[in-house]
């Protein structure tokens, strides 16, 4: 029996930090992990989940004690997990699974793989040149976009599963992107130089998370929310620097604005 | 205008890819987006950006939440991708801009927009999903029998 429960702790926890690293609300993090457990005939399980971690506990007098605490890094989105997890802890809770083959639907979900690179790259183009037509860019401006926020992925690919801080990461596509904005327009590309950078930057808006940091706030939970404000506020900051970074490189080599 | 909802279905669809919503969604995602957009730009004549922002971020949320339901998905999907179109990035470029082109005043009112802007989104965004979740129920498909 105390070989169950603690399974059951095991298997929300697992859950609970998938859904944390694609990019889940913590109140939906929150009651995956009590859907589970509750499931599994653990009534004591309480816990505490910020954006960056999940702390677990179990026991009363009638249960064993039970603790589990782990770090999760902030990373990316992944909603096609956030929402096989949804559904499987659902299925879980209406007792269509067994804790081993729980534990395995989880592992699968944990590795499912990532879209095919040309696809990705192929959007984040088609993205950015659809992003610059709708702020007004010329049809020309778009063709420049796309190109530089193909550019741009492919960096984001290149640093995809190293250590590379995320502010780095943006201070320097960010740069790239304009860098590229910046050749393309000099090569005759596009009418309006502005309007091409703005299409290009998209891919890097920190629109994930922006919106889980209102959800988060407006759910009570504040340090989560507010470490996704500071990593949302933080990105905008990087966005700007890396134009600042090659617009001034730009204006010292050639000795003008373009 | 046309080519512009265009451009805001596909861009939408196009990063909903970007942020793994499963395939299936993409249709919900660029309407979201493409919707929310088209409410921006009809209200933009007539009112101020932060105003336009507000109507449009609350459209958007409570497309997201009917989609949600309607699809049985976590409505962030729709959410993240749907919002993109509003987030300020072009407020975030111009003031940089006019930053470094010494326009401080100008640089300056460009700034207090774009954080103008995402405060009216997180009003709006906040307001809608403090609405009931039973007002959203008569959305959602009877399952199969």
């Amino acid at each position: 029996m105390k070989q169950d429960r603690s399974e059951a702790l095991e298997i929300a926890v697992y859950a609970g930090i998938i859904l944390l690293q694609s990019g889940a609300e913590i109140f939906r993090v929150d009651e995956t992990v009590e859907r589970i457990t509750r499931a599994y005939g653990v009534e004591s399980c309480s816990s505490f989940v910020l954006s960056s971690g999940l702390f677990t506990t179990a026991g009363n007098q009638q249960e064993e004690y039970f603790a589990k605490v782990r770090h999760v890094p902030l990373s990316g989105a992944r909603l096609d997990k956030v929402e096989a997890v949804n559904e499987l802890s659902r299925e879980i809770a209406r007792g269509q699974h067994t804790p081993q083959q729980a534990l395995e639907q989880l592992r699968q979900i944990d590795t499912m793989p990532r879209r095919p690179a040309p696809a990705r790259l192929a959007a984040s183009g088609l993205g950015s040149a659809c992003f610059c037509l709708m702020f007004g860019g010329s049809l020309p401006d778009a063709f420049g976009s796309f190109w530089a926020g193909l550019l741009l992925y492919l960096w984001l690919m290149a640093v995809e599963d190293k250590k590379l801080s995320k502010i780095t990461t943006t201070l320097l596509g960010s740069a790239a992107a304009t860098l590229a904005c910046l050749l393309l327009f000099r090569l005759g590309v596009g009418q309006d130089l502005n309007q091409m950078v703005i299409g290009s930057i998209v891919p890097l808006l920190p629109g994930l998370p922006f919106t889980i940091a209102i959800r988060d706030i407006a759910d009570g939970d504040y340090i989560a929310g507010s470490v996704r404000m500071l990593d949302a506020l933080l990105v905008a900051l990087c966005i700007g620097g890396g134009v600042v970074l090659v617009y001034t490189f730009y204006y010292r080599l050639t000795g003008g604005w373009f | 205008m046309p080519l512009q909802l265009a451009a805001a279905f596909l861009g939408t669809a196009a990063f909903a890819l970007l942020f793994y919503v499963p395939a299936r969604h993409y249709l919900s995602c660029g309407l979201t987006g493409a919707l929310g957009w088209g409410c921006y730009l009809a209200l933009q004549p007539a009112l101020s950006a932060p105003e336009a922002a507000f109507c449009a971020a609350a459209l958007t949320a409570l497309l997201s939440r009917i989609f949600a339901i309607r699809e049985k998905c976590p409505v962030t999907a729709f959410l993240i991708s749907g919002i993109l179109p509003l987030v300020p990035g072009a407020g975030i470029y111009w003031t940089t801009y006019f930053m470094l082109t010494g326009q401080s005043a100008e640089a300056l009112r460009r700034g207090v927009e774009t954080g103008k802007i995402a405060a009216a989104m997180v009003l709006a965004i906040v307001l809608v999903f403090e609405l009931p979740q039973g007002l959203f129920r008569v959305f959602g498909r009877r399952a199969r029998p």
